[in-house]
């Protein structure tokens, strides 16, 4: 094992311009891929944020029988997707309201009665704040004798709707493609790497290296090659995370086991490259 | 006792192209053997066929104990560290040292490292490359760089040595050399299997025994004083 290991760093010490190729391109392809998945975790970052903000506001007649609404509260609960219903009574939203109005609080001394209606506020579960699902629970309160008006941004919802399916899409075929080239690239930097070994391989075989002796110099190569890629990329993909969060927005990054993905990501490209191109010169006797 | 034992051998490298077409012939242990013949009768083909890079495609190839008939796949390394094979290009890795590439041979077979360090040295000594352990192959000329070849064929002690063309690329007078290393090797027990078409190495080796290839035949097999030339050669 020491000797493969031994053969395996004097493999790519000697072809360096190979190594540095096979090194470079799946550090490249690997940033890359990071790069375009941090810009996709952001969005879905700030999706979710958007739909945080998500709410239905069903607001209750003045003549509401508190019997009927203490039903309804419950009824609506069960609704598919709903988190929570929240009773606000006409007190708390006056309340509120005045809270909102904060100094010109005064505009509501002189009122004799509260113009301010009760609600229910209906928070839906992850998974349920989207059109469909908000508009179905909407359409249901809104269906009772005692709701005045229901309210659930319906135009923000659609744009939330849109964005997230752009996203989506964009981001699975993009994402899709970016791992062919990944792929395509580092095999391609393996494939030139173990040709321009040929000749190594050859003796290898003419001086009696089983095939196993000589799949195990080369893969370990191609792992280590492939684990330093990884490493490079992930070591970019923090910089770059740590520089745009410091000195230009905050953003959402990734957690340490993103970077460790990576480095074995790379790793594993560098194995399965080597093995692949491997096979064609073992094959034969 | 033979040591390679070729039984009506027919051999190529597509099935209506025949390269090699009803070879026998037997070597024995300690044998010297020239194989001649023009440029594409098959020499090179011959000697694939014993170090089982090429397998008959009638036929069968007897080396030691190993028959091509039914020598596993994984097997066939087993049979080749048993050769020492040596080429007209020499065969070196550029970007190791003369030791290393010789080394190269033992270190695939798993031998210890003083077992490599003491052969290494005696082989070295052997083949008059003492001192040029540390050099690079484009360091040396071309002899050294065959002798460093040679030397390499010969560290794991094989049953035969098997040269296609060794002095392809040498002037002459290194190509002697070369030659001389050869018999002397040879009468240090291993056999040796020399092909080539520069009949110059072959003045003066009347009793050395010659195998003559034609167009894929083998036309003759007897001492090189009683040899004719072939017509169509």
């Amino acid at each position: 094992m020491l000797r493969t290991l031994k053969e395996a760093i004097l493999g790519f010490t000697r072809a360096k311009t190979m190594s540095f190729f096979a090194i470079l391109a799946t550090g490249f392809s690997l940033l890359v891929l990071g790069l375009f998945s941090l810009a996709l975790l952001n969005l879905n970052a700030l999706i979710r944020y958007l739909e945080n903000k998500v709410e239905i506001v069903v607001y209750l007649r003045d003549n509401a029988d508190p019997g009927q609404v203490g039903l309804a509260l419950e009824d609506l609960s069960k609704l598919e997707g709903v988190r929570q219903v929240r009773y606000v009574s006409k007190q708390e939203a006056l309340e509120n309201f005045r809270a909102d109005l904060g100094p010109d609080s005064d505009l509501l001394q002189d009122l004799e009665t509260n113009p301010v209606p009760a609600s229910f506020n209906i928070t839906m579960r992850p998974g349920y704040r989207d059109t469909l699902h908000v508009k179905s629970v909407a359409d249901k309160a809104q269906a009772l004798t005692f709701v005045e008006e229901v309210d659930y941004g319906r135009e923000w919802l659609r744009r939330i709707d849109i964005f997230k399916h752009v996203v989506n899409v964009v981001g699975a075929t993009t994402g899709a493609l970016l791992g062919l080239v990944a792929i395509i690239l580092i095999s391609s930097a393996i494939k030139i790497a173990v040709f321009s070994r040929q000749k190594e391989i050859f003796i290898m075989k003419i001086v009696g290296a089983t095939n196993n002796y000589i799949r195990r110099s080369f893969l370990l190569e191609g792992f280590l090659k492939g684990a330093i890629g990884g490493l490079l990329a992930a070591g970019m993909i923090y910089a770059v995370s740590e520089i745009l969060s410091r000195k230009i927005m905050p953003i959402t990054s990734f957690s340490d086991r993103y970077y460790l993905y990576t480095l074995l990501a790379g790793a594993l490209m560098g194995l399965v490259g080597s093995w692949i191109s491997l096979g064609r010169y073992l094959r034969r006797i | 006792m033979t040591m390679i034992e070729f039984h009506n051998v027919s051999a190529g490298y597509s099935r209506n192209s025949r390269v090699l077409e009803g070879i026998s012939f037997n070597i024995d242990k300690g044998e010297f053997v020239f194989l001649t013949g023009p440029s594409g009768s098959g020499k090179s083909t011959l000697l694939k066929l014993i170090y089982h890079e090429l397998i008959p495609q009638t036929g069968e190839v007897t080396v030691a104990d190993f028959s091509s008939k039914k020598i596993k796949k994984r097997r066939v390394p087993y049979l080749r560290r048993k050769l020492g094979i040596v080429f007209q290009d020499f065969a070196l890795l550029e970007n190791r040292t003369a030791a290393e590439n010789v080394s190269f041979a033992l270190e695939v077979t798993r031998a210890s490292r003083s077992f490599i360090r003491t052969r290494l040295a005696m082989v070295f000594t052997r083949l008059g490359l003492a001192g040029k352990e540390n050099c690079f192959p484009h360091e040396l000329s071309g002899g050294e760089q065959q002798r460093v070849a040679i030397a390499r064929a010969l560290v794991g002690e094989p049953y035969i040595l098997i040269a296609d063309e060794p002095t392809g690329n040498l002037d002459p007078a290194i190509s002697m050399d070369i030659l001389r290393l050869m018999i002397e090797i040879n009468t240090l027990g291993t056999a040796v299997l020399l092909a080539t078409h520069n009949y110059s190495l072959l003045k003066g080796k009347d009793d050395f025994r010659r195998l003559h290839l034609s167009a894929g035949r083998l036309v003759y097999d007897g001492p090189n004083g009683n040899f004719a030339p072939v017509p169509e050669d």
